[in-house]
């Protein structure tokens, strides 16, 4: 009886450590947001009527599972080039990946079919602010001082950049330029 | 005296102008002179806009030299007011100020028009294999070479194909065809997408169909799948397959309002596979439908957002059939799929029924499963992969099937983010037959 206990608990922690429970948890109490971390903002045309997206609708958004806006415009991503600490914090904060499997699931989604178009690589935050500036569909991201009056910033779940509880970061110690 | 002279002496030499009267000459003079006069003044009058265009163009090197200066200054002080909080919104230019900004930067929405529209992007592996399988030989070989080509022809439109290269006869249904060791091109899918919101999208041309999850998932890249090679149910039609893998017709998807549920769907309409032995032509029915009806196929599925990684759904595929010497055979495809996929962990399940009905006889059922699972450590990925098919000797369709089930076991490790090598041990027991083991090697990559 004992016996048959302990191979049900084994099975039970190898499953759950399979499944990646400890990750998970591990992940958890990292990535808690902290107010000394400068804010990502996430940033729109002027002209787009979206003002809040809450954390799943931009990750479905930076996934490529979303390709229109409500108002039937096109959505086109802006991305900084890979190494970037704005990219890091976004597909970390918001896609939940690293950079090997954001790759791969843009290539995927595009071999699919699912995506429909892949992101857009600026090199510079002067660079996406004005691809965001010109290109009504756009979304992208910037630090906050790098964010001007020529884009709109989203509130994310209903906090913008300069909130206590705005979740976006980008990691102190990479955010230095 | 001496001007006179030569005067005189010029106008005896030339006897047209000494012809002329005084007066004639004076008019001449003063002819000569008003046109002079003239281009004086012509001249003064195009001196005049010159200087208009200098002092405009002045004018303009002043605007611009300080539109230079304030970005200059701007650039410096790293750039404009940063959010407000609270506010709703970053300080929003006036219209005003966006509009004349929008002037001034006014640049087309697609920013690469200018370059090339066209994509490619190449995936390919090449295989090292053996099995204990009677008149098989351990050998190299080059897997398929597949050049996946993507433009965005415009906002709404994309085009998208795969044309791959693979060595090797074709087999279907049990119907060898072709030489060993030559390669043939196929285009394997060929389709224009058109994207009218996340709610409806239209495809049309060739493509794979919707039934279950692997079919559209993985198309024609090892690199892509964990494994070696695609589970018996869902081969290629070329490689022995059973499914109508390829469709050429039409496909409408999207999303169907269902919050956190994320519903799915896929409606699509096609030629169907070929069924008209002996299969001396291509299986896809790429030009011409052997017969009037059209294949049908509806597939729904859920990505709920609770649960990220996860979709399950359903479709059903119908198509009549009509082999030759026979009656016809109705075709209906039930398939059922859950597969958890997150970067690091994967589990696919997929079960289905595949029901043939020749007019007049008994209905055939093949059932047909396959689970697979495997687990990210860094580079290294494990894996393991069980696999069922039960189809009947009388399958009037399929005959040379049978029973065939079996574990699948590998590892794969990604040398590098566009290298994998996969290393599979496969044992297979077929009814009637002996149990076959095999052994894989596979270097999959993208370029």
């Amino acid at each position: 009886m004992l016996r048959s206990l302990d191979r049900l608990l084994i099975v039970v922690v190898v499953v759950g450590w399979l499944l990646g429970w400890g990750n998970h948890a591990a992940r958890a109490s990292v990535d808690q947001p902290n107010s000394s971390q400068e804010p990502l903002a996430i940033i729109v045309n002027t002209s787009n009527p979206v003002d809040d997206l809450s954390q799943p609708e931009l990750r479905r958004i930076f996934l490529g599972e979303r390709s229109h806006w409500p108002n039937a415009r096109r959505i086109t991503l802006v991305m900084m080039e890979p190494g970037q600490p704005e990219r890091k914090a976004l597909v970390t904060e918001v896609c939940q990946m690293n950079e090997s499997d954001f790759g791969r699931h843009f290539l995927q989604g595009v071999f699919t079919g699912e995506v429909f178009v892949s992101p857009k690589t600026l090199a510079s935050p002067v660079g996406v602010r004005k691809f965001v500036f010109n290109v009504p569909g756009a979304i992208g991201y910037l630090r906050a001082s790098d964010v001007d009056s020529s884009v709109k910033v989203v509130r994310v779940g209903g906090h913008l950049p300069g909130d206590k509880e705005y979740s976006l970061r980008i990691q102190p110690s990479r955010a230095s330029k | 005296m001496k001007l006179a002279e030569r005067s005189s002496f010029s106008v005896a030499q030339n006897p047209c102008i000494c012809r002329f009267s005084p007066q004639v000459v004076r008019l001449f003079v003063a002819v000569v002179m008003l046109c002079i006069a003239g281009r004086a003044q012509t001249t003064t009058g195009a001196k005049d806009s010159q200087e208009e265009t200098i002092k405009v163009l002045l004018r303009r090197v002043d605007q611009l030299e300080a539109r230079v200066k304030l970005l200059e200054e701007a650039g410096k002080t790293g750039s404009a007011p940063s959010p407000t909080p609270g506010s709703g919104q970053t300080t929003t230019p006036s219209e005003s100020e966006a509009e004349q900004a929008q002037t001034e930067h006014a640049e087309p929405e697609r920013m690469d028009v200018s370059k090339t529209l066209l994509r490619i992007r190449g995936f390919g592996d090449i295989n090292f294999h053996g099995d204990n399988q009677k008149g098989d030989t351990t050998s190299f070989t080059l897997g398929q070479l597949n050049l996946f080509v993507t433009s965005d022809i415009s906002d709404k439109f994309k085009f998208l194909s795969e044309i791959v290269f693979e060595g090797g006869p074709d087999n279907i249904y049990g119907v060898t065809r072709g030489q060993t060791n030559t390669f043939s091109v196929d285009v394997e899918r060929m389709i224009v997408q058109y994207s009218h919101n996340d709610y409806f999208n239209l495809t049309a041309g060739r493509f794979h169909t919707a039934i279950g999850y692997y079919n559209t998932a993985y198309h024609h890249s090892t690199w892509l799948q964990t494994t070696t090679g695609r589970p018996f149910l869902f081969d290629f039609e070329d490689r022995g397959g059973i499914l109508p893998i390829h469709t050429v017709g039409v496909s409408a998807s999207g999303l169907i309002p269902s919050g956190g549920l994320g519903l799915h769907y896929v409606a699509e309409v096609g030629n169907g596979r070929e069924s008209r032995s002996p299969f001396t032509e291509e299986p896809v029915q790429n030009v011409i439908d052997e017969q009037n009806h059209k294949a049908f196929n509806l597939a729904l599925f859920a990505r709920p957002e609770a649960v990220r990684g996860l979709q399950a759904g359903f479709s059903v595929y119908r198509d009549v059939l009509s082999p030759s010497q026979s009656p016809t055979v109705g075709e209906t495809i039930l398939a059922a799929h859950a597969i958890y996929i997150r970067p690091s962990f994967e589990w696919l399940n997929e079960a289905m029924v595949i029901r043939h009905t020749p007019q007049g006889q008994r209905l055939f059922e093949t059932p047909g499963f396959y689970t697979q699972i495997s687990r990210r450590f860094g580079s290294y990925r494990p894996y393991f992969r069980y696999q069922y098919v039960n189809s009947s000797s009388q399958e009037p369709i399929f005959p040379d099937v049978g029973r065939r089930q079996g574990p699948s076991a590998g590892i794969r490790y990604d040398a590098s983010e566009s290298v994998a090598l996969k290393l599979q041990y496969d044992y297979t027991t077929i009814r009637n037959q002996q149990a076959i083991s095999a052994l894989a090697l596979q270097m999959g990559f993208t370029f």
